[in-house]
């Protein structure tokens, strides 16, 4: 028998707000979380802005893991975690630990310590990396870190399954709550700021200057951000029985895999995810109110996305918003926010704004971007996007609670 | 001194490494994208190692331009001031 | 429902061809194998010792130049693996089945080596953006799964895992799930870790001591669901926070029995992959509560 799964915690750790009711409040009044990097030299980068925490503070949230132990990354995953379980009041010394797992998304894992190291061979060779950075280097300390934070015995997972990461973590907890495996699931994604992909992203001609403008005539990339963003789903039985709010239902996901290129988007196989995800959630395309897009503000990704959702969706679909206009792309945790602010859409009844944007593009005018303003409307079924590098798509169907 | 066949070689092979083709292979009017299955990082590289090797900058902006080896020389050659 | 094992292949510093592996078994008995010197796989200088590489594979040689000459190692490996896997499986990809056809693998932090030189090339390049692009999609950690599915068509779900020395069973647990939701039919699982001077170098490092250099290789079978000849019977993994690795473990144990229907005395053997390490404390060492149930009947 399938249980029923609900979103109970929310935990987003970004730079537009760490909490909630900051997060929430920030999407609502469409504010940009952008600024020039300080967490590498940008210095002889064209391109030198990015969507950091600035001021991100670890200590005043983590209880239980030392930040002079764990990476950047691990650190984003461990709050958020903490901020997800307070904010589902989940009292963790009378849960069954052993029924409680950690599923964490990420696309770059420790890259601050890798750059670190790296670092240190530049400076003096492979014999000068430091063991305790080594230490912290494996990606499978991002889920570990939310264990260790919030003692938990169940499975402690990392998909390291680029930008759609968090999506793939949030969908293998649905599968772990629905199949009764589980009773309670921190899943999500954490990232951090790097050196080598805002590099990377400049040198394939994908990063913008200052302002990501997803869904205009004249977008012209991504800006790089971090972060982490972690929900608590629990089966709708256990929410119940500790008098728990749900704030949304999770109502099923899609995967596949383009199969055909390792950085270009397939339009035919992303509206297949999407059919899978609809097929899977028991959901017809005409009960979809909002779709949080991908959205990178890359010219190839919006064109593609807008493409798939038109041929699933017919000439009139829902509105579809990027957060990314406002945080820029944080990587494995992007579909993890979008998932946050899908189910803050539905428990607060507004759409995100697309930010920056000034042109309709011509090729895709049938797509509503919700354009600079939060808009008032009722939210009942989400459909929140996520596409990654290696053709790892993964689209993540919530509902409002019934 | 480094005349036109030596630098339209010179060209050839560096191309040929990044389409993983033997440089015999690339023809001179070759399609890169139909023939080679190049994509617009291989461009993007292509033109990189132009950069490294000849000391010249193509924009881009040219990167539809570069179709096949004797396009991407006449490219060169435009940019550089070459005179053949 | 079981997962029954359709077909396998591993490349390892003992070869790769199908049975390499279990003849340097038998070949060492209990012996420690002391490595080979691992010069020819990387460029840079190496730690001292012998290392477990396998300087055999010839990516070119197996799969051609044409669209892998890009490649970082790990990413070879594992094309190379689910390559075999699906010939000794005897099952041919095409139209009908490719979307339902999935590859899951399991990693602890995809290629350090891609990672650190595209870094190091933003820190010692005259301008740090001329980072070559081709490159770039090696520094993410999906790229040997994305490459896998690219190289064989494979379109159905396709992830990867990181987990160091546990990743494998979570991926195991990953294909047993997308098998079970009806999700995908048939799951290529494996695990894949390159040998490169970066690694060798942090092994050396971190192991201070237990003496055995990085080694190189790639794993993976092919499964599906049903029952009948040799099979998964489950899968758990765990974690032990604060120390508390046995008590997970015991939990992890109790887990995995019940969902295999087997008492622990019908297990004929139990194998560890405990490497002698102190347990998993606050540092977030993984303490490795994770069984595998072989039972000599179904």
């Amino acid at each position: 028998m399938t249980q029923r799964v609900v979103v109970t915690g929310l935990g987003p750790v970004s730079s537009i707000g760490t909490g909630a009711a900051d997060f929430a409040a920030a999407l609502r009044a469409g504010r940009s979380g952008i600024s020039r990097i300080t967490g590498f030299d940008p210095t002889g980068f064209p391109h030198q802005h990015g969507g950091e925490v600035c001021g991100f503070d670890p200590a005043a949230w983590l209880q239980r893991i030392s930040t002079a132990k764990w990476g950047r990354s691990s650190q984003f995953a461990a709050t958020a975690g903490r901020l997800a379980a307070e904010d589902a009041k989940l009292d963790l010394e009378r849960i069954d630990r052993s029924r409680a797992h950690a599923v964490i998304g990420t696309t770059s894992g420790e890259s601050v310590v890798v750059e670190a190291l790296t670092a240190q061979i530049v400076a003096d060779g492979f014999g000068a990396m430091s063991p305790d950075l080594l230490a912290q280097l494996p990606a499978g300390r991002l889920a570990h870190a939310v264990s260790e934070e919030l003692g938990l015995h169940g499975e402690s997972v990392t998909l390291a399954t680029a930008c759609s990461a968090s999506n793939y973590a949030i969908g293998y907890a649905y599968d772990l709550l629905a199949t009764g495996e589980a009773d309670v699931v921190l899943a999500g994604g954490a990232d951090s700021v790097c050196r080598w992909a805002h590099a990377g992203f400049y040198r394939l001609g994908a990063l913008t200057a200052t302002a990501c403008s997803p869904f205009d005539r004249d977008r012209s990339g991504i800006l790089t951000g971090e972060g982490g963003a972690v929900l608590v789903l629990e089966t709708l039985e256990h929410a119940t029985s500790r008098g728990a709010y749900a704030y949304a239902e999770m109502l099923g996901y899609g995967v596949n895999c383009d199969a055909t290129h390792p950085v270009a988007p397939d339009r035919a196989t992303i509206a297949e995810c999407m059919r899978i995800a609809h097929r899977n959630a028991g959901v017809d395309p005409s009960e979809v109110d909002y779709i949080c897009a991908h959205g990178t503000g890359t010219p190839a990704n919006d064109l593609v996305e807008a493409q798939a959702v038109i041929e699933v969706f017919g000439e009139r679909p829902p509105p579809v918003s990027s957060i990314k206009s406002m945080i820029g792309h944080t990587m494995g945790a992007a579909s993890g926010f979008g998932a946050i602010a899908s189910v803050i859409a539905i428990e607060q009844g507004f759409l995100p704004p697309t930010v920056n944007w000034v042109h309709p593009d011509p090729q895709i005018p049938q797509i509503d971007p919700v354009p600079n303003q939060a808009r008032p409307a009722t939210v009942r079924v989400v459909q929140n996007n996520g596409f990654a590098f290696g053709g790892n798509n993964a689209i993540v169907m919530l509902g409002s609670p019934r | 001194m480094s005349g036109y066949h030596e630098r339209y070689e010179q060209l050839r092979e560096i191309i040929a490494e990044v389409l993983e083709v033997e440089p015999h292979e690339l023809t001179d009017t070759g399609d890169f994208a139909e023939e080679y299955d190049a994509d617009s990082l291989r461009a993007i590289e292509i033109v990189a190692r132009i950069d490294k090797q000849f000391k010249v900058e193509i924009p881009q902006s040219e990167l539809p331009e570069l179709r096949n080896l004797k396009t991407t020389y006449d490219a060169v050659a435009r940019h550089a001031g070459w005179q053949d | 429902m079981s997962l029954r094992i359709t077909g396998r292949a591993a490349i390892s510093s003992a070869g790769d061809h199908r049975g390499a592996l279990a003849e340097r078994l038998a070949a060492i008995g209990s012996d420690r194998h002391p490595g080979i010197p691992a010069g020819p796989v990387a460029a840079e200088p190496l730690p001292s010792g012998g290392m477990h590489a396998f300087p055999g594979l010839d990516i070119r040689q197996r799969l051609g130049r044409r669209g892998t000459s890009f490649y970082d190692r790990a990413t070879g490996l594992a094309v190379v693996a689910c390559g075999d896997a699906l010939a000794d499986a005897g099952l041919a990809v095409d139209d009908e089945n490719r979307h339902r056809i999935g590859v899951v693998l399991a990693t602890t932090l995809g290629s350090f080596k891609s990672t650190s030189d595209y870094t190091r090339d933003t820190l010692t390049n005259e301008k740090p953006y001329l980072v070559n692009p081709v490159l770039f999609p090696n520094t993410v950690m999906n790229c040997a799964a994305g490459q896998s599915a690219i190289r064989h068509r494979l379109k159905g779900v396709n992830a990867t895992l990181a987990g160091g020395p546990l990743a494998f069973f979570n991926a195991v647990r990953y294909a047993d799930n997308a098998i079970r939701r009806g999700y995908a039919d048939i799951m290529l699982v494996g695990a894949v870790e390159e040998f490169s001077a970066h690694r060798a170098w942090a092994t050396a490092i971190e192991a201070a001591g237990d003496g055995i250099g990085a080694g190189d290789g790639a794993a993976v079978f092919v499964l599906t669901g049903g029952d009948g000849g040799p099979a998964v019977r489950a899968v758990a993994t765990g974690y032990g926070p604060g120390g508390s690795g046995a008590a997970a473990l015991t939990g992890c144990v109790r887990r995995v029995l019940a969902a295999a229907g087997v008492s622990a005395a019908e297990v004929t053997l139990l194998a560890t992959t405990e490497l002698g390490r102190r347990e998993g404390t606050e540092s977030g060492r993984p303490p490795r509560p994770s069984v595998t149930v072989r039972t000599s009947s179904p």
